[in-house]
């Protein structure tokens, strides 16, 4: 039986995505409307506020995506899959809820997607030759894990962080800076006019385990321009930047040495900043271990790894049942692969 | 004509389904607060019960609000997609009209003024009478947000009595009785409920109502979104 064409929904925190997923994990379409505009002016993402614009943009977003994909048939999709978590409540069941109606009224299946699962599936999008086992790191403005990927939904939590996300953390210091929203792209930007050895900031808990921890790092930048009011913008974020990414890739490195991986996959917003990526390549090089570097495209939320995951998701463990509820703290699940949400 | 009614904007969670000769199938859960996992499972069942599929409904109706945001959003995001879905039309009612019609087809008289709770110490009210337009309801004041000591202001009236409705007008039962010339409705009348909901969706169609493409349907929140950034929940329990 070969897999069906699958429409991903995707609203679990500030993008509104749909997408349309082929056999073989072909993407035909990935629409994804930002809300930036949205929530630029608060400095980070209001729940409410991203609650009311999922329910404003998702049909025009899926209208286009079903468009893009040619998918205009009757049904125009074999399945519907949207993610139930993590992610902000209100979001989570707005796509929730449209994707259980749109299954019911093309009489098609409906599976409900783990966030995080998606964003290990984006790499299989980019790389469809990709050997197991591998580590992802997945760092984005709501999560920073180390994942250990033995197969497809085999999945080993090695670690993650005790507080802040890594791209919360970016969004933080990038408000306390003064840099905008979001914090990313904002002190990726800036830092690269700055010196990213002029202050030493604390890599919290590098020598031991693969646990993060990046609120301590905020709190130590703040300190370092209270007492040095002067001191250089570009320097701060540089030097900041340094340490997110130092502590990001020393750990990542020893979780693959250790698990005898064969390849270092980034995952998530986070990942698109530019200091991360390179020193992944370099350090994969050095390591002679494959280096899984996203596009910009599947970094970011989008619904065609929703798509993806569930597609697998509904050939090993069926379709979802029409009760399924948003769980905003959806754990990933781990262990040898049993399939169920 | 055969309409779906989807009903998820306050405690009650259901749906309805009714045709032309006024057959009806309704099924709701009240109190639950599982807007998302009750309301999608009831659409199915009262199809079911009509013996109906998804493609032989011509239209969705659904509550617009106001009442609980993310019931609200359930409830309007399942009429978009099935409509989106089916390629139909939605014709939206806000829970005031939908609670005071019910109140007109009990056999109430005077003037109703529909109260939904609006939580955090405020209630959504609005005036209506009984009237010729299609679904007999008259505005006679829009929807509006008030504190609960607003109320006596709305309800005061001249003539005969009027009836209060609605869970607000239950929470805020001694503030509502204060006002002369009130009467309060038992609890049948406490929630807009799918059944009453397609009933006067029906009577606007018929009167030749249109109904929006499910890409217009924009709900009645009457609050503005608490622009608070939470951090708290995304940087709570790490997920996983
Ligand atoms: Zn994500």
């Amino acid at each position: 039986m070969s897999d069906p064409l699958v429409l991903g929904i995707e609203t679990s925190c500030d993008e509104t995505a749909a997408a349309v997923v082929g056999p073989g994990r072909e993407v035909r379409s990935s629409v994804v409307a930002s809300q930036v505009d949205v929530h630029a002016r608060f400095g980070g993402v209001v729940p409410e506020l991203a609650g009311r614009a999922h329910l404003e943009l998702l049909v025009p977003v899926i209208a286009e995506a079903l468009e893009r994909a040619g998918a205009d048939g009757h049904p125009p999709v074999g399945a519907v899959a949207a993610t139930s978590g993590p992610g902000l409540m209100g979001s989570l069941l707005v796509g929730l809820s449209h994707a259980k109606a749109l299954s019911m009224a093309w009489a098609v299946p409906f599976v409900g997607v783990n966030h995080l699962e998606g964003h290990l599936f984006a790499s299989l999008l980019d790389h469809p030759d990709l050997e197991w086992p591998l580590v992802v790191l997945l760092v984005s403005g709501g999560h920073t894990m180390l994942v250990l990927v033995e197969g497809l939904g085999r999945y080993r939590l090695l670690g993650q962080t005790l507080d802040d996300a890594a791209g919360e953390a970016f969004d933080k210091v990038a408000r306390f800076l003064g840099l905008g929203y979001p914090g990313g792209p904002a002190v990726d930007r800036v830092a690269a006019g700055g010196d990213s050895g002029a202050f030493a900031f604390p890599r919290a808990m590098a020598e031991k385990g693969y646990d993060f921890s990046f609120s301590g790092l905020k709190t130590a930048v703040v300190r370092a321009v209270e007492r040095e009011p002067s001191a250089s913008t570009p320097d701060v974020a540089a030097s900041f930047q340094e340490a997110v990414v130092d502590v990001l890739v020393t750990k990542a490195r020893r979780a693959v040495a250790a698990t005898g991986s064969k390849g270092l996959c980034l995952a998530g917003g986070v990942a698109a900043n530019s200091l991360l990526r390179a020193r992944v390549e370099a350090a994969c090089v050095e390591d002679e271990v494959a280096a899984l570097v996203p596009s910009q495209a599947m970094c970011t939320d989008n619904a065609a790894m929703i798509a993806a995951a569930g597609q697998w998701r509904l050939a090993h463990g069926g379709p979802s049942s029409l009760d399924l509820g948003a769980d905003p703290n959806l754990a990933l699940a781990l262990g040898a692969g049993t399939p169920g949400q | 004509m055969i309409l779906l009614g989807i009903e998820s904007a306050t405690d009650l969670v259901g749906a309805a389904v009714c045709d032309e000769k006024g057959a009806r199938s309704e099924c709701s859960a009240l109190g639950r607060r599982r807007h998302a996992e009750t309301l999608a499972p009831a659409v199915a069942q009262v199809l079911a019960l009509g013996g109906l599929v998804p493609g032989d409904l011509d239209a969705v109706a659904v509550d617009l609000g106001p009442g609980l945001f993310t019931g609200l959003r359930v409830g309007v995001a399942t009429a978009k997609g099935l409509a989106q879905g089916l390629g139909i039309g939605v014709i939206g009612a806000t829970s005031l009209e939908i609670l005071a019609a019910r109140a007109l087809d009990s056999g109430w008289r005077g003037d109703v003024v529909a109260v939904v709770d609006g939580r955090r110490g405020e209630v959504f009210a609005a005036r209506f009478a009984r009237g010729p337009d299609p679904g007999g309801l008259v505005e006679l004041s829009p929807p509006a947000r008030l504190s609960p000591e607003e109320l006596p202001g709305l309800l005061t009236s001249a003539g005969s009595p009027t009836l209060a409705c609605g869970d607000g007008a239950l929470r805020y039962r001694d503030l509502v009785t204060g006002t002369g010339g009130v009467v309060v409705a038992g609890s049948t009348l406490a929630a807009p409920t799918p059944g009453g909901l397609v009933a006067l969706a029906a009577a606007r169609l018929s009167a030749g109502a249109p109904t929006l493409a499910p890409g217009s349907v924009v709900p009645c929140y009457l609050r503005e979104a608490d622009a608070r950034i939470n951090w708290v929940r995304r940087e709570g329990p790490a997920h996983g």
